[in-house]
């Protein structure tokens, strides 16, 4: 009787154990992220590190964010087109492409393709260093390394993800305007005008926001994923990374998405 | 107030029970590290020395005990004290630890760049200086991963001691490091010492350098403390363990047991199909 109980009951308590570890989980992380913020302010010395993480976050997406958004826009502009065109108002096609970038796509594929370019390699790059001592030897020389290595890479993702994100909405409209207008021939004049009254300042800074809180929500996972490599029960030393960087990538991705529902329920 | 480090502290552990998580590594230390003289911390591979040497520079929490450097306990004091101490500490890590994103230069760099007004021409003379004294001032522009592993060491070396330390503890700086190089090592130590009168702590199971440098030597083993007092002491005692240590002697019985082994009627099969089929 006792054991159909328990057998009856242990799902359940899985479940329970599981939700009770990830709630507890995001706790350390809401205060890994707060450590990390306070810290960007504590020294002049913060700032040539976090100019060399802006290049390394930022610019060097560059290519790869851009290369996204031409074919994300191309796709939405054909798919939409033949949406519009079967109710005869292909001339709506700014509007669509635009609000779906700006509003949705946009900040989501960004950060979703930074947290894959940079994401995954702060990981890796932080799980490396506290496998083979390196955080322990700045400790021992009085270096914070919370200033040291977190606080540049999360004041760096704070500027670039919504600088990325803008340069996203900018050439996935310029990519819907290739198929939508030069290849499916909708009126250029018409396509312009209607992107330009479309966008309405709360999906600008509805977009904004959401770029803002994705690139705290990627740098922070993965910083903690790298960070606390060594007390991963799953695997240590090289392995320990390996499994470090892939939860990091998929916890960002799923808290992305999530947070990303949450946001459009509030703000739009 | 801050915390600060008096030249030439000595290092005080008492009943400290040293270990991760539940486990101890180390049981029941009571030593004093006497300062502004070398200090060597002896024992075989696997006995807890560089786990002690992580205790006392508190990356992990001590299961038991007390610790003091100087008149600090450095167990009881806060994160922003005990960083003050840290800034009189210099660490030799028994890999090196450089920082692999940065030249060796940079590394040694580092704790002047953060701790330091100094300008760029000051700090890039104390560099070459001190990387000269490892024989590294050639390499300033190189990474870690483009130096061997006896470079890596003579490099943190360098980075431990770029700050003239009050005290600098060194995990094993003369393993992987050739005659000529660890000679120089260790002479290189006993100048700083008497230069800068640091209390220098070294971790070593390399005996003739203990001989060369060591004032005051402890011996871990079997998970407890085995010896500890002068080099005389050291030299002169009989315990079996400890001159079997020092005089080099194998643990006896080895080679029966691999006869033993050998005379299994499988495993000399096994041989012998071996050879035939390496003779084929
Ligand atoms: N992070 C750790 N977690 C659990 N046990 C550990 C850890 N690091 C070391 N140990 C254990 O502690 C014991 C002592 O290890 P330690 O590295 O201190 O040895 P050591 O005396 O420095 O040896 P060597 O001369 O080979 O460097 C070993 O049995 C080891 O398995
Ligand atoms: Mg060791």
């Amino acid at each position: 009787m006792s054991q159909e109980h328990s057998s009856l009951t242990a799902p359940v308590a899985a479940v329970g154990r599981a939700s009770l570890s990830v709630v507890n989980e995001m706790g350390a992380m809401a205060l890994f992220f707060l450590d990390g913020l306070r810290l960007v302010f504590s020294s002049w010395s913060q700032f040539p590190k976090m100019v060399r993480q802006i290049f390394f976050i930022g610019v060097k997406s560059v290519s790869v964010i851009t290369l996204i958004a031409v074919f994300t826009g191309m796709v939405i502009g054909l798919q939409t087109y033949y949406a519009l065109a079967k109710f005869g108002s292909e001339g709506f096609l700014g509007a669509a492409v635009a609000l779906s970038l700006v509003r949705e796509l946009g900040p989501v594929l960004t950060a979703i393709m930074l947290t894959g370019r940079a994401g995954s390699s702060m990981t890796a790059e932080i799980g490396v260093m506290r496998i083979t001592e390196q955080i322990d030897a700045l400790d021992v020389m009085a270096i914070n390394p919370m200033s040291f290595l977190i606080s540049p890479k999360l004041a760096a993702s704070i500027i670039s993800f919504p600088l990325l994100t803008a340069w996203f909405d900018l050439v996935g409209i310029g990519g819907g305007y290739l198929t939508g207008v030069m290849l499916m021939g909708g009126n250029a004049g018409v396509y312009t005008s209607r992107v330009e009254s479309a966008l309405g300042w709360t999906d600008i800074s509805g977009g904004f926001t959401k770029s803002l809180v994705f690139g705290v929500v990627v740098c922070t996972v993965c910083c903690y994923k790298g960070y606390f490599t060594h007390l991963r029960k799953d695997g240590v030393g090289p392995e320990g990374v390996s499994s470090s960087t892939t939860s990091a990538v998929v916890m960002s991705c799923v808290l992305v998405l999530m947070a990303d529902y949450l946001l459009t329920s509030i703000l739009f | 107030m801050a915390a600060e480090l008096k030249a030439a502290p000595d290092i005080r552990l008492e009943d400290l029970t040293v270990g991760y998580g539940d486990v101890a590594v180390v049981r029941d230390i009571n030593v004093t590290l006497p300062g502004g003289k070398i200090s060597l911390i002896l024992g075989g591979s696997g006995c807890g020395k560089s786990t002690l040497l992580k205790h006392i520079l508190r990356l992990h929490p001590p299961i038991a005990g007390r610790m003091y450097i100087g008149d600090h306990d450095i167990c009881g004091l806060s994160k922003a004290d005990f960083r003050c101490i840290k800034q009189g500490l210099g660490v030799l890590f028994q890999d090196g630890a450089l920082l692999g994103s940065l030249t060796l230069g940079d590394n040694v760099a580092l704790p002047l760049r953060e701790h330091t007004r100094l300008d760029e021409a000051a700090i890039a003379r104390i560099v070459r200086s001190k990387l000269s004294l490892v024989g590294l001032e050639d390499f300033m522009a190189y990474y870690p991963n483009q130096l061997s592993g006896g470079m890596r060491k003579r490099g943190g070396l360098a980075r431990a001691m770029v700050m003239d330390p009050a005290i600098l503890f060194c995990d094993e700086p003369t393993s992987g490091l050739d005659p000529i190089n660890s000679a120089e090592l260790d002479q290189l130590l006993l100048d700083h010492q008497a230069l800068f009168n640091m209390t220098i702590v070294v971790v070593s199971h390399d005996l003739q350098s203990t001989w060369a440098i060591a004032d005051y030597v402890v011996v871990l083993g079997d998970g407890r403390v085995l010896f500890q007092g002068d080099v005389d002491a050291l030299r002169a005692t009989t315990d079996p363990y400890l001159r079997r240590f020092l005089d080099r002697k194998a643990q006896g019985g080895a080679v029966e047991r691999l006869e033993d082994e050998l005379d299994r009627s499988l495993m000399k099969e096994d041989c012998s199909k071996y050879w035939t089929s390496l003779r084929k």
